[in-house]
């Protein structure tokens, strides 16, 4: 099955990322970008910390009564005629998902931009069931096309320059080369609207779900959720627990930062709020409405006190925007369907520590994504207490372990403080060529891969240091 | 500045075209002269008690009008989708469109080219005071702020992704 049980090498996987040049070129270019725009709508609303802060809370009060909240939103969906169906992990999900589409013949399936689809790993297991499954979000539809998986939040093919995508869609659709993005967004658009027209199932995740109308909300820029789920026959949404919100009236708050942190903008394009299946009368909308609600380790992460409020996560992709280490590393690094900094929390508390030992190291604690979160997660205290987790069950790399211990011994006391100092002047002499460290052994040889080690200065600051003088004036 | 002129304001910084006309009667003339210029030959019209002035003037420039009950495959041959719009966001420069019985998703969504008419006391100041408004919700609900776009190739911002490539509204006076 795909679920994976190996270890994430994430150091291969950064070497990697930093010798691609395009992908370097892609990521510098996208993300300051991101960031300005975010920080531009952010600072039009006087109001905005006020915004976040009733964000973090409607959240927090949400997972305090996450049951009941669940709980009123099932009895909402059943009574607009919708189906309910609970899965605990992707298996499971999988499993509800390829019975529907297998039940009801369904041939052909659109789908809409979901993480959490792809957090379960459910186009192989749809296309084994014997289905097609097209991705209509245009980034998501390249991703998918190219056999690669999205590195962003909301810019899912964000590593991948114009001229890569006007190569594939001449290998894989058979069209001239188009090289303006116009060109290959028009051909997407005419490939698309023919799957649309064809589908009987679509499946969509969910921004938020309204726990007292039963409402299922879809935030989106281009209108292939509203297609998708206006002309299949059969809607399937999924969701994590996570997305329920009490009232109606809390998704202004939601609605506000959402757009604004993700993509700068004051509202996204299209905001559908969907209340139940298709009416009386109606041409459009789905016949049948099921809602998968997904755990996967979601109730496990909401047990656990110190990293519970990574479940307040709204997908924004700002904190991955403003990270300089995914700015750098870029989505696929990280191994696993979310990325940057709310993945290195999401993917060990979903996956096992174990797995994702490195991921939680991958940040320099600088706290510019707890800074930008519209909802308040404080990212680098719940990273340093997962490195602490790595350190207490022997999970952290021996290299840490080594060079910690060796800082615990010398600075434990002034003369052992000494002895360090005249021990690496001491080696830096067998090191230094023309007054740099190129490269130093292990376990120090890490900070010399990509740069020099300056030197120790030859005489120590606290022999060059002079106490001021003592007494009046 | 006041809600229409913020209205106003927003929605024209999303690439939404709005045309303030003072009667419905001027909005039926601005919705002709549209079809005429863009020499559109097929329309996806909203069954809608306001909408029934357009349709008859639409009929007479010899305008083809789709049932707006009809299938999917036959709306996506319009070249303009004409529908109300139940409320705009002042805020946002927002358009709010219910769906029902004779008003689909689908004349908003499959056409190149959305017409919205929008009377200017439905205008409100934010989303907030929307959602105390709105009321019993119909089966979709859709806020719309400007044409579909996507930035995801080469992050150059395209407009018609999937659904218009504008969005012009009739803002009647209220």
């Amino acid at each position: 099955m795909p679920d994976r049980p190996t270890r994430i090498d994430l150091i291969r996987n950064i070497e990697r990322a930093l010798r691609d040049e395009s992908l370097q070129r892609q990521m510098g270019k996208a993300m300051p970008a991101s960031r300005k725009a975010r920080a531009d709508a952010a600072a039009e609303l006087p109001e905005w910390e006020s915004l976040r802060s009733a964000a973090a809370e409607i959240k927090d009060h949400v997972l305090a009564n996450l049951e009941s909240y669940l709980g009123q939103l099932e009895s909402q969906v059943r009574a607009l005629g919708g189906v309910v169906h609970w899965a605990s992990d992707a298996a499971e999900a999988r499993v509800i998902i390829t019975d529907l589409a297998r039940s009801r013949g369904v041939r052909r399936i659109v789908k809409s931009k979901s993480m959490t689809t792809e957090e379960i790993f459910l186009n192989p297991a749809l296309e084994s069931a014997g289905a097609s499954v097209v991705e209509t979000d245009l980034g998501e539809y390249v991703v998918q096309l190219a056999g690669e998986r999205p590195s962003h939040l909301i810019a899912p093919v964000v590593h991948k320059p114009t001229g890569e995508i006007s190569d594939l869609f001449v290998k894989k659709l058979g069209v001239p080369r188009y090289e303006r993005p116009e060109d290959l967004a028009r051909v997407a658009r005419e490939v698309l609207r023919a799957e649309f027209l064809a589908a009987e199932m679509g499946i969509t995740g969910v921004n938020f779900a309204i726990a007292e109308t039963g409402t299922l909300v879809i935030v989106e820029n281009e209108g292939n959720a509203r297609l998708t789920t206006a002309r299949p026959r059969i809607h399937v949404a999924v969701m994590g627990i996570e997305k329920v919100l009490p009232r109606l009236a809390d998704l202004s708050v939601f609605l506000r930062i959402l757009a604004r942190s993700g993509t700068g903008q004051r509202s996204s394009v299209y905001v559908s709020l969907l209340t139940g299946r298709r009416r009386v009368g109606e041409t459009d909308g789905p016949e049948e409405l099921h809602l998968v609600i997904l755990d996967n380790g979601r109730r496990r992460l909401l047990a656990d006190p110190d990293l519970r409020g990574a479940l307040r996560c709204i997908r924004c992709g700002a904190c991955q925007n403003e990270c300089p280490v995914y700015q750098h590393a870029g989505g696929h690094a990280y191994g696993s369907v979310y990325a940057g900094p709310i993945g290195a929390v999401l993917t060990p508390a979903y996956e096992g520590l174990e797995q994702a030992r490195d991921l939680p190291f991958a940040s320099t604690l600088c706290r510019a994504c707890a800074d930008v979160c519209p909802v308040k997660i404080d990212l680098p205290g719940m990273l340093v207490e997962l490195r602490a987790r790595a350190v207490r069950t022997g999970l952290a790399p021996r290299r840490d372990r080594m060079l910690v211990g060796a800082w615990t011994f010398f600075t434990r006391s002034p003369a052992r403080f000494v002895l360090a100092g005249s021990l690496g002047r001491l080696a830096q002499r067998l090191l230094a060529r023309g007054g740099k460290i190129e490269r130093l052994p292990y376990p120090l040889s890490g900070w010399t891969a990509h740069r020099t080690a300056p030197l120790l200065a030859s005489r120590p600051f606290r022999k060059r240091w002079k106490p001021p003088q003592e007494g009046p004036q | 500045m006041n809600r229409e002129a913020l209205f106003i304001e927003r929605a024209g910084q999303v690439g939404v075209t709005v045309i303030a006309v003072g009667t419905l009667d001027e909005a039926v003339e601005r919705a002709v002269e549209l079809c005429r210029e863009r020499r559109v030959q097929r329309a996806a019209l909203w069954d809608a008690p306001e909408m029934a002035p357009i349709r008859a003037g639409l009929r007479a420039e010899g305008v083809e009008i789709l049932d707006p009950r009809g299938s999917f495959e036959t709306l996506a041959h319009a070249e303009i989708g004409i529908t109300g719009a139940d409320w705009g966001v002042a805020e946002t420069g927002t358009i709010v469109l219910a769906s029902g019985p004779g008003q689909p998703q689908a004349a908003s969504l499959l056409p190149p080219l959305h017409l919205a008419v929008l009377r200017a006391d439905r205008i409100v100041p934010d989303l907030a005071t929307l959602l105390e408004l709105c009321g019993p919700l119909p089966s979709a609900l859709v806020f719309i702020t400007g044409p579909s776009r996507s930035a995801d190739i080469g992050l150059v911002p395209v407009l018609g992704a999937h659904g218009p490539t504008a969005v012009t509204v009739l803002l009647v006076a209220g």
